[in-house]
């Protein structure tokens, strides 16, 4: 009976701390995705979100 | 083997099973409303797994012995084949997964490599590749960025092969894979065949966890599910189509973030078949931390979500649309009714064990998902060759992994039902395929 009580412990224990675990490791992950959007983009980056059209520049033309 | 795993498998559940309704038959007698009630769910959630794991399983032996009997599958079928790899910056595993598709034993084999504006080498890569040999090519196309949809769309119009194979620019596929694929399609019932999907990078803690998932909780439920032929989500990194059923219902749709599931689920409610070939084997890279991880179950989530919404309004419509029907339904109870009732029967097990007392509950509990766990990962791990050590993961695969897996799934449920605003978010490739 002891080792059931002590298998109870530590499952208990684990569920417990899984539980807490999943819920902060979420919020972490939003977190991230959160900065990860909210940094400065670089001139390239804009420049691919933009669909490679050039900016402040007028498009040369080789016809 | 089956036989000599499966039967003492039943009876230790049958004897834990009886334990566990013993316990908790004391606690519902001598428990207020509240521990009724919940001794009432926590009964129902476990009657329910259970059920469903051993029918799966059963399924899924059936089905393998029923393929067993099947003589004709080295054949070689004569229909050509266009495969179509859309990639978005992916210079990472470009390369090997093409020299995998290049390697296919099929003979009539295209591939069509969609470029979608990629911003690394991936184009420059793929380029290199090009080839045209007999009834064998590569070709690459380029395109401005507009999403996997519109990219295997893309692809699929420039396809000239009776069958389309779809992979994603991460997979690296069997040799066998599209030889074994094609021979599904002589049934001309058959719209769809899903291949079995691996995990290449068994490095960590985490990539272990899913290759176990893998293969034990998508694989063994496919080829189950094969039985009915009702497979419910062709996977993005190796699904075939009859190009014919794939035109008939429009091609991909770009208005879920899982366009697989929702193109599935768009053949099963035209009549198609959809089947499974468990030795057409694609590897690609799983998450390796638990951020990407839950990066990747959260879209999951959200895109199956999406595209359940989407088909609604068959999923009471058990009369016209059947086998539609109980797909949407098996689905809604995998993605919203299993997450938050393990949450919910967790907490309950918590509260019962520091409150009521009944904390050797919560080792019965334990060891009844975990025997058939690890009962179900060592017939999996048989079937499919793969190391037998994975079966150790399953002693904490369900109370660990599983239950983190549940949380991300039941909050991303929330923000769906709230429609909050979600983006692809492309995880980091390390070219470990």
């Amino acid at each position: 009976m002891k080792l059931l009580t002590f298998m109870s412990f530590i499952i208990l224990t684990v569920t417990i701390l899984t539980m807490v675990f999943g819920i902060i490791a979420y919020f972490l992950y939003k977190a991230r995705e959160r900065k990860k959007f909210a940094r400065k983009a670089s001139y390239e980056e804009i420049l691919t979100t933009a669909n490679k059209q050039t900016l402040f520049f007028k498009e040369k033309s080789f016809d | 083997m089956r036989l000599f795993i499966l039967i003492p498998t039943f009876i230790v559940l049958i004897f834990l099973t009886s334990l566990s309704i013993y316990g908790l038959s004391e606690l519902y007698v001598n428990g207020a409303l509240f521990v009724k009630v919940g001794v009432s769910i926590v009964l129902f959630f476990s009657f329910l797994i259970i059920g469903r794991y051993m029918l799966l399983m059963i399924f899924s032996i059936l089905q393998t012995i029923k393929k067993s009997a099947d003589e004709e599958r080295s054949k070689i079928i004569p229909k050509k084949v266009s495969v179509i790899v859309p990639c978005y910056n992916e210079e990472a595993v470009i390369e090997k997964s093409l020299k995998s598709l290049i390697a296919q034993t099929h003979p009539f084999v295209e591939i069509i490599v969609v470029d979608d504006g990629s911003t690394d080498r991936t184009l420059s890569i793929a380029k290199s590749m090009e080839y045209s040999y007999k009834y064998k090519s590569l070709k690459v196309y380029t395109k401005k960025n507009e999403g996997k949809a519109k990219a295997l769309n893309y692809g699929i119009k420039k396809a000239k092969g009776e069958l389309i194979l779809c992979v994603d620019a991460d997979s690296r596929l069997d040799e066998k894979a599209i030889e074994l694929l094609v021979q599904h399609f002589q049934d001309p019932s058959i719209g769809a065949v899903a291949g079995s999907v691996y995990i290449s990078n068994q490095d960590n803690m985490w990539t272990k966890l899913q290759a176990l998932e893998y293969i034990e909780g998508l694989n063994m439920v496919r080829n189950g599910q094969a039985l009915l032929k009702s497979v419910n989500i062709i996977p993005g990194p190796i699904g075939m189509f009859r190009k014919s059923a794939l035109l008939d219902v429009g091609g991909y749709a770009d208005d879920t973030f899982a366009e697989d599931c929702d193109l599935t689920l768009r053949l099963i409610a035209k009549g198609y078949k959809v089947d499974f070939e468990i030795d057409a084997v694609s590897y690609t890279e799983a998450p390796e931390n638990l951020l990407d991880l839950l990066k990747q179950r959260y879209r999951w989530t959200r895109g199956i979500l999406q595209s359940i919404k989407k088909h609604r309004r068959y999923i009471l419509d058990i009369f016209n649309k059947p086998r539609l029907s109980l797909v949407l339904q098996y689905m809604l109870f995998e993605a919203i009714i299993w997450p938050f009732m393990d949450f919910w029967v967790n907490l309950f097990i918590v509260y019962l064990a520091l409150i009521g007392g009944g904390s050797i509950l919560i080792v019965y509990w334990w060891i009844l998902f975990t025997v058939l766990d690890v009962a179900g990962a060592i017939y999996c791990l048989l079937i499919t060759k793969e190391r037998l050590s994975l079966a150790f993961y399953a002693l904490y695969y369900r109370i660990f992994f599983i239950s983190i897996i549940n949380i991300a799934k039941i909050l991303a449920t929330i923000e769906e039902w709230f429609d909050i605003e979600m983006s692809w978010g492309k995880l980091e490739r390390k070219g470990k395929i």
